[in-house]
This record gives structure tokens, sequence and C-alpha cells, in this order.
């Protein structure tokens, strides 16, 4: 037992040993800290380890052929453990003792709104990659994710032109949800659309304002019936259809109960927000088919951009050893795109700018010269820190990939909705 | 000896239905030339023409372009392009074989598709492209498909097509339904004919017509063109007769959907209230009556609903998993794994599945409960808040363990089609799946309330849960005793998460969701009564809906309850029921 003991102790000398010398060998090498911010275990983990993956990924195909200005890429990569305070003092490790030059993380509105103020206090820079409600903007945030007029309203201009004549909203409630079904309700009225034929409800704050739009159901709500009851209701004149903001796996127990209550897709089609093909591999899509989604990345892309992306990724994940990748039965969605693009942009900037420096890097991303043609497509940073990039319409099928049905070119990214939409309703009266 | 019998019984139908199902599977539906060609036509063609070849075809009545139009639907229609640079239309067969590929059957002749040496050739699902369809498309295709199954055998597809064509607002479907009226028999159908011939005679030139459909339509109650009655009462221009007619007939509608919602939500209550029976009545033994603070009771629900996952792959095509475990020993990493073959197991024989995963759920489940209660909880039944972490580590460990052999994403569960369908009664929406488990819950009950009270194993529980040192005394085996009833509460918990993977999702943290429920539950119920437990998920299920459908937010209800509940324990601790037992003691 002992000597067991001893082994065991010795050798785990000898790899803390290796580990320095592997250290000292990589130092002599150029080499740029990035950093990578996401939770790795927690609620948010299934998420948000595919983008600590596909990033993985990024860094070592540009290691591979030549680095950034010469440097390699070492990535540092912390867990924010699904826990937003957590998120912050992530980051200002990552900023302070780190010294990352850029960083890429966050998933959730809310861990973003908890570091934004550490990388505007010690002026970092960080890129966001997923689907947000926008209102907005910080100069040290660049926001490759679909703004709400890159995903949202591309999709409802889609079913109105199929169509559709009322529009039953539904989410979760928190930030994302509440803010993108308001929007929305405001772009329905202004479209034509009558407020008695938007669903879900409204809440209204004293002066009779409209502060909330759509039915919301809390984090992991199961219980459907009443809801659908209360859809099927809704549908039952025809021209309906769902709008669904849920996140996460509540999609499950929703759309089972509409299955059940005979809701078809051709009947009442529901378009989700957050549903890619990430989440459609634990999703029952076989009852799903038909049924919409919008993003600017679909798996089923036919560009040689994404034929050849879809190749190397699944070849790095043959033969990379990254602790905790897990390589089987892995798909790609927009998230994961919206992270790898980023990444090309940050170094088509730093190239450009001959610098790693956060002001320098900022100036030439705002300047709108930036372009990157990725998976999705060519992808453009504006001037608003947001992407100019394709929105495409899709239809869920069997094998949980989506059938493309219409696309939005060069859509500009426009965080601030709220404000037009409600400029544009009040010169409509 | 009887229960052997009907397990046999079951057995044999079971397989008796898949032989026939097996045999009635032919090569290929028989049908006429003409239609075939029709048929690939419409499939080959692209644009406008389209349209037309389609309505012919629904005009032809014929079962075959039924079914190939709801393939087509279901992008299942895929082209073989032939060598000699013709595009062959084809479905692909549901039976595939172990490499997931199947037989691709040809539109035109109903044959299979063979290459020139006359071998049968197999795809898998992603080797053919599907024939383009849209939205457009598609809504064309389902008004062919509404259009022939008026005539459908199944009086629910007929109601369903009748409706949307009632939607339509084209008055031309006007004669098909009224030609269709005399032949129909089924009430509800015949219901829905009238509904939507009125709806469609609301778009008539001549008020008189209009005011005669909209008092048709308050007459039938028709929830389905409230719209519609709302928009002619509102229409500028109206004739004022049909505006008054259309006002009174909303009316009507509405006190119609208030008598609707009420019993609606009186019916979502009670199978609400069933769920949480079912969730907490395995915590309700083990809690209730043999005082261990269970915090694995939801990983006891989790391998339920994994054993119907297992089960229903089994059925399919199999189950396989390898764990790698995170260390390595003497230089390379342990792995080890299992594959259990499936049975490719079709139609009916496949949607069986979930038959045989409810037992199996018990059994597996009992077994888990088993372990955990000879490794762990046997040595804590007088130290009650040591079990409570105990049971709290076992909880973790297992949840670990699922993470291990089937991944930390959640995995999918279908439901069998017998599930997944409902009824309606004058407009109140029964699902199968809820009827199911009203059923379910109070089979289970019984089960449980003959168990404890007519049996001799239940009279040695309820004598070793009332005085563990009596029982010992007079020569109970209280040791077996106490095993005995931990595995039966645990095989509860599985019976619970073989029909929750039916509803929502499997996952590892599935046990996390419904663990405050079950205690919940079994609290109010009063600690130690199983009766109480059934009252309280009554209880609280039916607030739950009723407050979900009075305040119309489903946080608020849950808030509520709460509240009562918090509430209701300050006014009486021990609950509904309160009795004494040994642990409270």
């Amino acid at each position: 037992m002992i000597k067991s003991l001893r082994i065991v102790l010795a050798s785990g000398l000898l790899a803390a040993a290796g580990l320095i010398v592997t250290n000292n060998a990589a130092a002599e090498d150029k080499v740029v800290k990035v950093g990578i911010l996401h939770s790795l275990t927690g609620t948010m983990a299934i998420s948000e380890t595919s983008l600590r993956d596909v990033l993985l990924y990024a860094f070592d195909q540009i290691n591979a052929s030549g680095g950034v200005m010469g440097c390699k890429i070492e990535p540092v990569v912390v867990d924010g453990a699904s826990n937003w305070p957590l998120f912050a003092e992530k980051a200002k490790q990552l900023l302070e003792e780190d010294k990352v030059s850029v960083t890429f993380g966050c998933w959730t509105s809310v861990s973003r709104k908890s570091v934004l103020p550490v990388f505007e206090k010690d002026n970092g820079m960080l890129f966001y990659p997923v689907q947000y409600e926008g209102e907005e903007l910080s100069k040290n945030i660049f926001y490759t994710a679909e703004a709400v007029n890159q995903q949202a309203t591309p999709a409802v201009d889609y079913l109105l032109q199929q169509g559709k004549k009322k529009f039953y909203l539904i989410g979760t409630d928190y930030v994302y949800p509440q803010t993108t079904n308001l929007i929305l309700y405001k772009y329905l009225l202004l479209h034509g659309v009558p407020v008695e034929n938007i669903g879900g409800g409204l809440r209204k704050d004293a002066d009779g304002k409209v502060i909330s739009a759509g039915k919301y159901v809390p984090f992991g709500h199961t219980d459907f019936q009443q809801i659908v009851a209360d859809i099927k209701q809704f549908a039952a004149s025809g021209d309906a259809c769902v709008i669904n903001t849920i996140n996460g796996d509540s999609n499950v127990p929703f759309f089972k109960e509409v299955v059940a209550a005979g809701l078809t897709p051709s009947d009442c089609p529901v378009v989700s927000f957050s549903l890619a093909e990430d989440e459609l591999r634990s999703m029952p899509t076989k009852d799903m088919v038909g049924e919409l989604g919008c993003w600017t990345y679909f798996m089923s892309l036919k560009t040689p951009e994404n034929a050849a992306f879809l190749k190397s990724w699944y070849a790095w994940l043959e033969t990379e050893n990254y602790p905790g990748v897990v390589k089987m039965k892995r798909a790609v969605d927009s998230p994961m795109v919206l992270s790898y693009d980023g990444v090309y942009l940050w170094k088509a900037a730093v190239e450009k700018a001959g610098s790693f420096d956060v002001d320098k890097v900022r100036a030439v991303l705002e300047s709108g010269a930036i372009t990157f043609t990725g998976p999705g497509g060519k992808v453009t940073m504006q001037a608003n820190h947001h992407v100019t990039k394709t929105v495409y319409i899709g239809e869920t099928k069997a094998n949980g990939q989506f059938k493309i049905l219409k696309e939005f070119p060069d859509v500009y990214g426009e965080p601030f909705q709220l404000k037009t939409l409600d400029a544009k309703l009040a010169a409509g009266k | 000896m009887t229960k052997f019998a009907f397990w046999l019984t079951l057995l044999l139908i079971l397989a008796g239905l898949a032989v026939s199902r097996l045999a009635a599977a032919p090569a290929a539906p028989a049908g006429d030339a003409a239609t075939r060609a029709a048929l690939v036509r419409a499939i080959l063609t692209d644009g406008p023409g389209r349209q037309k070849l389609l309505s012919d075809l629904a005009n032809s009545g014929s079962r075959l372009v039924r079914d190939v139009l709801t393939y087509w639907t279901r992008d299942e229609i895929v082209l073989y392009a032939a060598p000699d640079g013709t595009s062959i239309p084809v479905f692909l067969e549901e039976q595939q074989d172990s490499e997931g590929k199947a037989r691709a059957v040809r539109i035109d002749n109903g044959r299979f598709l063979a290459d020139p040496a006359g071998r049968e050739m197999r795809f898998a699902s992603g080797d053919l492209n599907s024939v383009d369809t849209d939205m457009r498309l598609r809504s064309t295709i389902q008004q062919a498909l509404d259009t022939l199954t008026l005539a459908d055998p199944d009086p629910d597809a007929r109601r369903s097509a009748v409706v949307k064509l009632g939607n339509s607002q084209k008055r031309q479907y006007i004669p098909i339904l009224q030609a269709r009226l005399p032949l129909e028999r089924d009430a509800e159908v015949r219901k829905a004919l009238g509904e939507a011939i009125a709806l469609l005679g609301m778009n008539d030139p001549d008020p008189a017509v209009r005011v005669a459909s909209i008092n048709r339509l308050a007459q039938l109650q028709s929830l389905g063109s409230i719209d519609a009655l709302s928009r002619v009462a509102a229409a500028p221009g109206q004739a004022p007769e049909v505006a008054e007619a259309a006002r009174a007939a909303v009316a009507v509608i509405n006190r119609h959907i208030a008598n609707v919602n009420f019993f609606g939500t009186i019916f979502r209550g009670a199978s609400l209230g069933s769920i949480l029976l079912v969730v907490a009545l395995g915590l309700a033994i083990t809690f209730g009556l043999m005082g261990i603070i269970n915090m694995a009771h939801g990983e006891m629900i989790a391998v339920g609903a994994y054993t119907s996952y297992v089960v229903q792959n089994v059925f399919g095509s199999g189950f396989g998993f390898a764990i790698t475990l995170p260390f390595s020993m003497g230089g390379r990493l342990l792995s080890f794994g299992f594959t259990i073959p499936g049975i490719n197991a079709t139609g009916w024989w496949y949607q069986s599945y979930f038959l045989f995963a409810i037992p199996l759920s018990f059994l597996t489940a009992a077994l888990a409960g088993l372990v955990v209660e000879r490794s762990v909880i046997q040595f804590l039944y007088r130290r009650p808040l040591e079990s409570l972490l105990a049971t709290w580590g076992v909880s973790l460990v297992m949840q670990q363990l699922f993470r291990m052999v089937f991944g930390a994403n959640n995995v999918q569960v279908d439901s069998p089609a017998w599930l997944l369908g409902h009824f309606s009664c004058d407009d109140v929406n029964f699902g199968y799946n809820r009827v199911f488990v009203i059923i379910f819950a109070v089979l289970i009950v019984l089960g449980t309330w003959l168990l404890l009270t007519k049996t001799p194993l239940g009279l040695l529980i309820r004598s070793v849960m009332q005085n563990r040192d009596m029982a010992a005394c007079m020569g109970v085996r209280t040791n077996r005793v106490n095993m005995m009833t931990f595995a039966f509460g645990s095989g509860l918990a599985g019976l619970a998460g073989a029909f929750l993977s039916q509803i929502g999702n499997v996952g590892p943290s599935l046990g996390q969701n419904y663990i405050v429920d079950s205690f919940m539950t079994v609290v109010v119920g009063g600690v130690g009564s199983i009766v109480g437990t059934v009252c309280a998920a009554a209880g609280i299920g039916t607030a739950d809906q009723v407050l979900q459908q009075v305040l119309g937010s489903p946080v608020m209800g849950k808030i509520i309850v709460l509240a009562a509940i918090i509430l209701f324990l300050q006014w009486k601790p021990g609950g509904l029921f309160s009795t004494r037992s040994r642990s409270l003691d």
C-alpha cells in the first residue's frame, strides 16, 4: 500500500516537473494570451462547452498556419460555472493577472451584463457570440451575436409573407424573451397586426403603457397543459403561429404537449429562437418536423466554406486531446460558428492594426473594413460593434437538421430596436 | 399463476400483432398505372403546373395518392438519379437494416428500386436528395390531402380536414362539404361540417344567407369562428341585421368558452394532480412510512425514465455505451462498455415498447433501491438527519453515473403513437397521455393500498414501521422488511420515471426537478399517510391549474400555491392527515 502511494507521489512529481519543462519550452516562442470565459460546469455547461471546443479548434487552426502576426495563441480557459458573479471575478482574473489580449465568452445575457463593468474598467475586449436582446452597446464588447433584427424580426417577416395573421408569444421569464417579445409586439403592430391577434397576454404599467407582451414560464417549467389549451383556442380560427422563446429543456414538454393537442405545423407552426442543431440532438425531432427556426447559420448550408469547415472540425475532433472535449455525436450550430467568426475577425483586425493593443484593434474593427467569409457566409464588423450577416429561415427535419426555406442576405445588425419602433409607431399615429 | 397467465396472454397478443404487421407489410401498395404516372408528374414538375396536377389528384380519391402525399409532406419522397439521367421518385421503407439502410419503393410502379443486375438497392436516409417542398407547396398538398381525407375511415382525420376547409374562406369548398354531409355518420364530424359550411357561408354576398350562417354558428357554439364573427360584428358598412346577429353569436360562444375552460381546468388539475401523486407515492413510502429523508428519490425516478429509454432503444436499433474512466492505471485509460443488440421492431410492435418499459422500470428502480438500502441506508435507520446527507450523496453519485453512461445531454424518448393523440368532448380536449396518467395513478395507488392492507407483506411492513423493536420481538425479520419496503418505494419512483419520460425530458438532472414537488406533496398530505398524499396531490394540482387559468400566468399561479402551502403548514404542521410514526416520536 505504502509502496504504491510512493509510486503515485513520485509520478505526480515527475508529471509536475514535466509540465514546468514544457511551459519553459513554450515561453521561448512568441505567444499571445487569449481568454475563454464560458461555463464548463453547472446548468449552462451543456451549451457553453461547445463554444469552448470550437474556440480551441479555431486557435489550433490558426496556430497551425503560423499564428497571429507570428505569435502562437495560448488559450487561457476559465470556468464561469454558470454563476454570474463568478463570471465577473474570472473576467478580472483574465484581464489583471493573465493580461489576455482578447476574451471570447459568455452565453446568457446576465453573465454578459455581469462582466461588462470589468471589461470597461480594465479596458479589455470581449467577443460575444449568442443571439441576444440588444439594447446594449459597450465600447469594450463586440457582438458577433444575432441582434433581434437578425433573428426575430426576419422570422416574423417570413410568417407574414406566408399569410399568418395571428401570433402567439411564449417564452421563459427572463430578460431575453421579455425584451424580444416586447420588440416583436411593437413590430407586429407596426405591420398592421391588430392587438387582439397577438396572443399570450399583455402587461401594462400604471399609465397604460405595455411593458410586457406574451406568456411566460419559469426556467425548467414542465406543465404546459393550460398554455397549449390556450394556444389551441387561439389557433382555432386559422392562420395562427407561435413565436417560441422558451429556453433550455422546457422545450421538450412544450413540444410534446403541442403534438398531443394536435397542433400541426401546417395549421399552426412554431418558430423557435433558442433551438439550434445542438439542442435538437436531445429533442423529439420526429414530432417536430416542419416547425421553424431562424439563425445566421445552419449546418445544412451548402457552401464550400461550410463544407470545408465541417470537414476540418470533425477531423480536429478525431485528433485533439484537450481534456473534457466530447468527441461523439457532435453538431455545429450558429453560436459556435459566430464564436469562430469572432476569432477570425479579431485576427484580421490585429494584423491590420499591427498590434495587440486593445485601443488600436478596436479602431480597426470599428472602421467597418474587417470582413471574414465564414461557414455561414460573409460577416462584416460594423462601427456599432455588431455584425452584418445573412439570416436564414429553416424548417426542422426528422434528423435534427434544418432545411433552409429562405435567406435574407447581409442584414445590418441594429441593437436598439425599442426606441426606433417607438418612434415609428408614434409617427404613424 | 393467474398473473403469469395474464402476462403470457399479453405477450402472445403482442407477438401476434407483430407477426400480422409483418405479414401485412406488402412489397408495395397496389395501384393503377394512371394514378402513379400522375403522381410522378406532380412530383417532378416544378412551378405553377404542380398546383393543377395536385388538385386533379385530390379528386381521384385514391388511397395510394394519400399515402404518397403524406410521405411528401414529411419530406420523405426522395429522388434517385438513374444512370440514364432521369430522376426516379422513391420513398424509403420504414424497416431499416443493421446499417440503418432501407429499400426504396418506386412511386411509378410500386416495386423496389433495383440496380441493372436486378438486385434491390438500399439507402440510408441522407443518401438521396428529397424533393423540394416549402410551406406554400406543403399547404397545397395539405389541401389536396384534406379533400382526400373527407372520406377517410378515421373520424378524427375527417374532422380536422373539414375544419381546415372551413377556415380556408374559399366558397368553392361549400359544394364538396355539402356533398359529404348526407354520407357522414359521425356526430362530431357532422357538427364540424355544419360549422365549416356556415363559416364559408359568411362570405356570401346575400345578407340573408350571412345572417342564417351566423345563427347556425351560434347554435353550433363554434369556437373556431369567433374571430370571423367578431370581425363581421365590427366591420364598417355591414348590414345592421348581420352585425346584430354576429354580436349575439359572439356572446353565445363566449359563454361556451367559459364552460369549456371550466371543465378543461378540472381535467388538467386532475392530470397534474395525478403526476404529482405518481411522483410522490414512492416518497410517501420511503420518507412517509420509513422516515428516511430520501434525497435520492428523484434519482430513482430518473432510473425508471432511463430504463424506458433503454427499452425503447432495444426495440429499435439497440443500445450500447462505453465509459472511459477519468484516470489511468498502468499507463492506459480504463474503459469498459457493453452493447445490447436491438430487435429492430417496427409499427405496432415498436409502439408497444412502453408496455414493457413500465414493469421493467419498476424492477430496475427497485433493484437500485435494494442496492442503496443494503449499502447505505440500513446503517442509518435510527439517524434520520444523517440519512439526509447520505442519500444526498447517493443522489450525486447516481447523477454522475447517468452522465457517464448516457451523456450529459438529455436523451430522446419517443412517445408511442397511442399516447400522442387526444379526443374532444364538446370542445374540451382530453390528451391520451393525460387520461393515461390519471388511470395509471389510480391503478398504482390501488396496488399500493392492496399491498399494504391485504397481504402478509403489508402487515409486516405496517408493524415494522409502527414499532420496529416490538416487531422484532415478535419474530419479524425487520431487516428484510426494511429492505423490501425501500425497494418497493424505489420501484414506485421508477414507475413515475417511466411515465415522465413520455411527457418531458430525460436527463441526468431529471430527478432534481421533481424532488421538491415530491416532498411538498408528502409533507402537505401528512408524513406517514398514503391517503394524505393522494389528497394533497389532487388539491395542489387543481389549485395550480385553477390559479393559472384565473391569473393567466403560470409563474404567479405557482407562487400563490407555494405561499398557500406555507400558510397551511403554519396552521396544521402535521399536514392534512397527521399520523404518529416511529421517526416522528
